[in-house]
């Protein structure tokens, strides 16, 4: 079972809402742990107001993490769309009870360094807090719409070029493009929690806001006059993104990707609509819209909040030691030559 | 003391905690489920560097001769964010490492757990050698 499937098995079995930010007993030392910052809101009754920059906008900046237990689809069996504060506490203490479990050796589980001595289990970083029971708040069933029929089409020539290509391990062409250090999921648009080290740096400038990303090091400039997008041959990984403001609320707006990691199944022409509102000195709402009709006949929405967090950002220079990539390979080959020594004796 | 700790300190050291997250790459297509060892050698250097760390370890075989291997570890940029640097874990740190050997049969290795001499394990409550992460904030 892999990492993947551990959590989301843990997600359905558990039901969880959020994760505790406070030290959670039996988990990470204390020392580690990293108390999410109390929601510094405003009076009821009372708007918050964001503090805004010197040249007079809302403002965003400071270290953020979308770090969160809340899966993006809701999970199997759950109806409602917010857990109660009790019922979110139980899953918070369950789900770092898993993450702290023994993997069985000689488990494919068990193959892989343990995420706690690293610092990179959840419980020993700060969680942006949440009682939905799934980020997708529009379908009102909180998943993803199905693919329409260009969709289902697509994704099977997809599938079948995959399968042309031959292996997953056969060319470094074929291995996913998270393992070859080119992109990860907490770049987007939209930015998705990217497991570990989910942290972000806002930086504003007259005209400009800047958004880096921890994992992997990605960087959006997004210009905030009215600029339009770039003729439709300019495509990128992260696509190109254009913001403005409405009220106290950033919205950015982002075409022109390349395709070549299409979100969630989306082509190169899927656009991205993200809303960034600071309701509190320490928590950013974070909404975003997602469209492609060539993929489904909807658009969709989820809510992702953000929560403030230590800095600074350090890099992650992905390539820099991505030993795995060759190794993996090698490991590939040695099996493909043991598999015909073998065959060959079995022959002889 | 936490109960991952308590496993510690009872000597247990083995095994413990979990995958919890996405990983980086597939782990179990790097290292073989059915070579699993134990290696007990010094620190020669630590890659403290990304998408993984990477501790080089000089082991002493039996016949005394002294071979380099290579572990793989997590991505520190946690560990730095709580205060750890190179200088936690000095050169010439004696390590235990459990692990599983790569399946190109080099003397590489993920290293599933790190353990200390006083057989705690690498960077949990403070256990690194050179004082807690949080006395380096």
């Amino acid at each position: 079972m892999n990492c993947r499937s551990l959590v989301s098995i843990g997600a359905l079995v558990l039901g969880v809402a959020v994760l505790a930010s406070t030290s959670v007993a039996g988990q990470a030392p204390a020392s580690a742990v990293k108390a999410a910052p109390a929601a510094k809101a405003a009076p009821a009754g009372k708007p918050y107001t964001p503090p805004k920059t010197p040249d007079g906008q809302p403002d965003l900046q400071g270290f953020w993490t979308n770090s969160t237990y809340v899966p993006l689809e809701r999970p199997q069996g759950v109806t409602k769309e917010f857990y109660t504060p009790d019922e979110a506490e139980e899953a918070i203490k369950k789900a770092a009870a898993r993450e702290a479990e023994q993997t069985e050796p000689g488990t494919t589980a068990d193959v892989h360094y343990d995420f706690s001595q690293f610092g990179l289990d959840r419980s020993q970083s700060t969680i942006a807090r949440n009682l939905r029971t799934s980020l997708i708040v529009d379908p009102p069933d909180g998943k993803i719409p199905p693919l329409n029929a260009e969709g289902q089409k697509r994704t099977a020539e997809r599938a079948a070029a995959r399968k042309a290509a031959g292996g997953q391990y056969d060319s470094v062409q074929n291995m996913p493009i998270g393992s070859r250090c080119i992109i990860m999921g907490g770049s987007g648009p939209p930015m998705m929690n990217a497991g570990y080290n989910a942290n972000y740096q806002i930086v504003q400038s007259p005209g400009y806001v800047m958004i880096l990303t921890e994992m992997i090091h990605d960087v959006r400039v997004i210009p905030l006059d009215n600029r339009p997008q770039p003729p439709s041959g300019v495509r990128q990984w992260t696509g190109v993104s254009r913001g403005r403001w409405e009220g106290n609320t950033l919205v950015v707006e982002t075409t022109n990707f390349n395709g070549k990691n299409g979100f969630r199944g989306a082509t190169e022409n899927m656009k991205v609509v993200e809303r960034f509102t600071r309701v509190s000195d320490d928590a950013i709402d974070y909404k975003f819209t997602v469209e492609d009709p060539a993929t489904w006949d909807r658009t969709w929405t989820a809510e992702a909040p953000l929560a403030k967090t230590d800095g600074p950002i350090f890099e992650f220079a992905c390539h820099e030691t991505n030993y795995g990539i060759a190794n993996i390979l090698a490991g590939a080959r040695a099996e493909e030559k043991h598999k015909a020594e073998q065959a060959k004796k079995g022959s002889n | 003391m936490r109960a991952k700790l308590a496993f510690v300190a009872a000597g247990v050291g083995l095994l413990l905690a979990v995958a919890s997250v996405q990983a980086h790459h597939a782990f179990a297509a790097e290292f073989d489920v059915t070579k699993p060892l134990t290696l007990k050698g010094s620190l020669i250097k630590w890659e403290m560097v990304n998408p993984h760390s990477w501790f080089h370890i000089a082991v002493k075989e039996p016949d005394g001769k002294i071979t380099e291997w290579l572990i793989e570890g997590g991505s520190p940029n946690q560990l730095i964010r709580m205060g750890v640097t190179k200088n936690t874990v000095p050169i010439g740190t004696e390590l235990t490492i459990e692990g599983y050997r790569a399946k190109d049969g080099g003397l590489k290795a993920v290293g599933r757990n790190f353990v200390l001499a006083d057989g705690s394990r690498l960077f949990l409550g403070g256990s690194a050698p050179g004082g807690t992460p949080a006395d380096k904030k």
